[in-house]
Order: C-alpha cells, then sequence, then structure tokens
C-alpha cells in the first residue's frame, strides 16, 4: 500500500537510476604514481577535468591497505570528486566509508546494493558500476507484449527490447540494443542507449514522438513526412540518423 | 459479492460523473442493487447530478472516520429503489480519505449491493488512485479529443500497475471504453477523432457510445440522471452501455450522422 504516505508530504523519494559514471581504475598505489599520470592527462584534456564524480577502482591491485586518503587527496586537487571505491580488502571497505565515500563489491560478484554507497557526512549520489556491455551480446534482451501506454517507460538496458503492441503517445522504449515495434510506435524510442551505434529502431507504423540511436536523435517535427505511418528502420550512418523504408 | 466499477477518466470535465450517475441508475433500473460513490472530496457533485443534494447529512469521510455508520450516509434514491448515493465531503479535504478506511467501507457495501460505482475525481493523483484501487473493472470515459484520449491512456497505464488487482498479481481489472459528447457531424468534418481512432490507440472494448446531446446538460441541471431520459438519444445509449455491462450484445448507435429530415427540421422535432 504505497498510497499511505501523502505525496506532498514526503521529504524526498528514493529512485534507481542509471548514471553514466567514470571508473577510475588503478594499475598502482602510489599517489605520487597517480599524480604524475594525472597531471599529464590533465594538460591534454582539462575539459573532462571538472569535477567529475568517479569511482576508484581497486579491484586489480593487491594491496590489502592503501592510502586511500592521500589518493583521494590527489584525486581531489586535479579537479576529479571520487564518489566511491569498488572492490579491495575489508580494511579498504572501512577506509572508504571512514572517509565518507560509498563501496561496491568487486564486479564479479553479485549486483552492488545501492543504498550502501548513501554515506553519513557527505551527499554522494548513488553509484552503480558499469556494466560491461557488448554489442553482440543480446542475451539480456526482454520482450514486451502488449500496449505501452502513456506515462509508461519500458526499458531494457543490456539488449534488444521487443514490443509486441503499440507504444503510444506519451510513452518511452529503451534498449542498450535495438529497439524493435510490432505496431504503431507513437512514443519515444531510444536505442543504444549505452552509446552501441550499431543498434536500430525497427517499427511497423511510424509516429514516433522522438528517436534515437546512442544519443543521436530527430524528433517528430524532424522526419520526413512521406515516411510517417510507414515500416521502417532507423539507423546511425556517419553520427546521423536515417530513416529508411522497409517496404 | 458486489462488482466494484471505477468511473474514470485522467482528464476533467469530460463527463465522470454524468456517465457514473447515469450507469448506476440504469443499472437499478435493470433490478441491481446498486450504490454510486462519489471519491471526489472537496468537490463532490454527484449528489447535485443525481438531485439529492439537500438530503446529505453524512458523507464518505464521516464513515471513514468513526463519525457515522454507514447506513447513516447512504442516501436512498427518490426515483428507483435500488440505488443508494454514498456523497463525498464538501467541506474535508482530501487527505481525509485514507487506504484502509476506504477498504473498510468497501467491504461493507460489498455485503449489501450487487454492484458498487465508485466516481473518480479528475487526475491521476491520490484520490483518483484510492478510487480505482480496490476497482474490479473500469469505465474509461474518453471525449473524442487529442488530450482526453492521452489521458486515458495514462489511466489505463495506472489501472494496470497500481491497483490492488495488479499489486496482488489476481486477474488484471476489466476495462471499458465509453466514449461521450460524440458528435458524428463534426467527426465527418475531421473536428473530431473518430471511434476507430480512438478505439485503435486506447485498445480496449467499446461499453458504450454516448453522442453529444442537449438532454446531458438539461438532465444534470435538473438532477434527473439522464438515464431517466428514455426519448433522448443519450439516455438511449446509457441504458445500452449498462446492458453491454451486465454482458449483453447490443448494436452500437449514434456514431453515425444522420441527415434531419424536412418535416423534422421545420418543426425542430425529431431527436431532443
Amino acid at each position: 500500500m504505497s498510497l499511505r504516505v501523502e505525496r506532498d508530504n514526503m521529504a524526498f523519494t528514493f529512485k534507481g537510476g542509471m548514471l553514466p559514471m567514470t571508473v577510475m581504475e588503478l594499475a598502482s598505489a602510489d599517489p605520487e604514481h597517480i599524480r604524475e599520470q594525472l597531471a599529464d592527462k590533465l594538460s591534454q584534456s582539462p575539459a573532462f577535468f571538472h569535477h567529475t564524480p568517479v569511482v576508484l577502482s581497486v579491484e586489480h591491485l593487491d594491496e590489502p591497505h592503501l592510502a586511500l586518503e592521500r589518493i583521494c587527496a590527489v584525486c581531489r586537487d586535479h579537479k576529479l570528486l571520487p564518489v566511491a571505491v569498488r572492490g579491495g580488502s575489508d580494511p579498504v571497505k572501512q577506509s572508504a566509508w571512514a572517509l565518507g565515500l560509498g563501496w561496491f563489491p568487486p564486479q564479479e560478484s553479485e549486483r552492488p546494493r545501492a543504498l550502501e554507497s548513501v554515506s553519513s557526512d557527505e551527499a554522494v549520489p548513488p553509484v552503480e558500476p558499469e556494466t560491461p556491455l557488448k554489442a553482440e551480446d543480446m542475451s539480456g534482451g526482454r520482450i514486451f507484449r502488449g500496449t505501452v501506454r502513456s506515462g509508461q517507460q519500458v526499458t531494457s538496458p543490456e539488449g534488444d527490447l521487443v514490443v509486441v503492441g503499440a507504444v503510444n503517445a506519451g510513452a518511452e522504449v529503451l534498449a542498450g540494443g535495438s529497439v524493435h515495434v510490432y505496431g504503431p510506435l507513437r512514443g519515444r524510442a531510444l536505442a543504444g542507449i549505452h552509446g552501441n551505434h550499431q543498434a536500430g529502431i525497427f517499427c511497423r507504423e511510424l509516429r514516433a514522438e522522438l528517436l534515437s540511436v546512442a544519443g543521436n536523435y530527430k524528433r517528430l517535427e524532424d522526419i520526413d513526412p512521406r515516411l510517417l505511418d510507414s515500416a521502417v528502420q532507423v539507423r546511425l550512418t556517419e553520427e546521423q540518423l536515417s530513416i529508411m523504408s522497409l517496404d | 459479492m458486489a462488482k466494484i466499477i471505477v468511473v474514470t477518466s485522467g482528464k476533467g470535465g469530460v463527463g465522470k460523473t454524468t456517465s457514473a450517475a447515469a450507469v448506476a441508475t440504469g443499472l437499478a433500473l435493470r433490478g441491481q442493487k446498486t450504490v454510486v460513490m462519489d471519491f471526489d472530496v472537496g468537490l463532490r457533485n454527484l449528489d447535485l447530478v443525481m438531485g439529492c443534494e439537500r438530503r446529505v447529512v453524512y458523507d464518505l469521510v464521516n464513515v471513514i472516520q468513526g463519525e457515522a455508520g454507514l447506513s447513516q450516509a447512504l442516501i436512498r434514491d427518490k426515483r428507483v429503489d435500488n440505488l443508494h448515493i454514498m456523497p463525498a465531503s464538501q467541506t474535508r479535504d482530501k487527505d481525509a480519505l485514507t487506504m484502509e478506511g476506504v477498504g473498510e467501507v468497501l467491504d461493507e457495501l460489498n455485503k449489501q449491493f450487487d454492484y458498487i460505482i465508485c466516481d473518480s475525481p479528475a487526475g491521476i493523483e491520490r484520490g483518483a488512485q484510492l478510487a480505482m484501487y480496490y476497482a474490479d473493472e473500469a469505465i474509461v470515459v474518453t471525449n473524442p479529443e487529442v488530450s482526453s484520449v492521452r489521458d486515458s491512456d495514462r489511466i489505463l497505464g495506472l489501472l494496470s500497475a497500481k491497483t490492488r488487482r495488479a499489486e496482488q498479481g489476481e486477474d488484471p481489472i476489466k476495462e471499458h471504453l465509453l466514449i461521450t459528447r460524440y458528435n458524428p457531424n463534426r467527426v465527418d468534418q475531421g473536428d473530431m477523432l473518430n471511434l476507430e481512432d480512438i478505439r485503435e490507440i486506447l485498445s480496449i472494448d467499446l461499453i458504450g457510445l454516448i453522442p453529444e446531446s442537449e438532454a446531458v446538460l438539461r438532465s444534470s441541471n435538473q438532477g434527473v440522471p439522464v438515464t431517466h431520459d428514455d426519448d433522448s438519444d443519450a439516455g438511449q445509449a446509457y441504458a445500452d452501455a449498462v446492458s453491454r455491462l451486465l454482458g449483453e450484445d447490443v448494436p452500437l448507435r449514434f456514431h453515425e450522422y444522420q441527415k434531419k429530415s424536412l418535416l423534422s427540421r421545420m418543426f425542430g422535432g425529431g431527436r431532443r
């Protein structure tokens, strides 16, 4: 009975989120070594170092005790904002918590519990580690049967999404891979949400409010009216979204 | 065991209360013990449309807060024996309704009635979600216009997610489409969405099509549900919808434009 709490009186809501996150994979535990390399990178691409939140991954370090505080200080000096640590021994976990950072289990193990990343003294956004995504890997695909209605969102974060039915105006379908709609597509369709340029959108009847492949998008207004209401495929060619008739 | 039917739409002003009153009246006229409940706390209208506004003493909020018994709050309809009205409160605000309280009232009504019609407030907020939470069936009232269809689509999404049946994994709510204010003439002229387009977008069963009619406004101002007006097109269309709700197969009427004959144009007769 989720309705018991009056919405107006709520100070906050917890929501799951998938945020793009830079993982800093440490190959050295020496803060000075890290400092040198960071300084080098900073001169190459200063735009990247703009209080960018990073997750420090220490999975591949074989050191039970880590000068975590100094490494964090080096990062902050170079305008990187460590928000969490991934992997490492128990002392590493403890010192991460002591520093107000979240801790994630190493990637091989179970799915991280996002709540663990909420620290007591510092506002840290919940962070989920990046999951490795291969373009060819469609094992995480999903089939949805029925109408996706206004306000609803159907996601297949790790593979293709197949909708057997209509996607109505105001609805949103997202996939890490391609989006296939066996019916009218009237809402928003986003394929390749993790940046897969090979992904495409396929539908039986095009009326989409928005089409996007790997972040390149077209609005309904930008779509050639001759293609509307027909069966099409949408793919990325030379950073341009092209819509082609399937008939 | 009563059937709980919520009359909802998302969008305001499409005819939820008129339809709830008309359908409840129609069911009662067909011999079903029916109660129609107003969930629009703070903006109660149902009692006006049912013509019982002067007989309201206690309301749903009083019952939920234990200030009155169920039988004290239920108003017996003057025209039909089997029909009762449960008014909403005009003075309290919407927070006065609780999920448990509504559940208890519905449990109690369940023992006494065949049909419980819940007249939902507009919107998709708590009031509307409370009205739909315990429903077995839903009548989604839609006008032939784009914004109304969009809002109905949104409500259909909520019906399949935020209701007891959805949460407990029971059979989904049976959804019915009721199109109101349909004017075949304006549909032909392209001013209004046509029936087929609405059905295609919402893809649920059509339970009734109510033509735009002067009889509706008149009946609502007189406080007599339009179902009582057998001569009017809207009254007949609601009666058809009630028959379909009861499982009968009734052909669709009033969806095609009929030219008025010369005589009826001259004398202003024909359909009222």
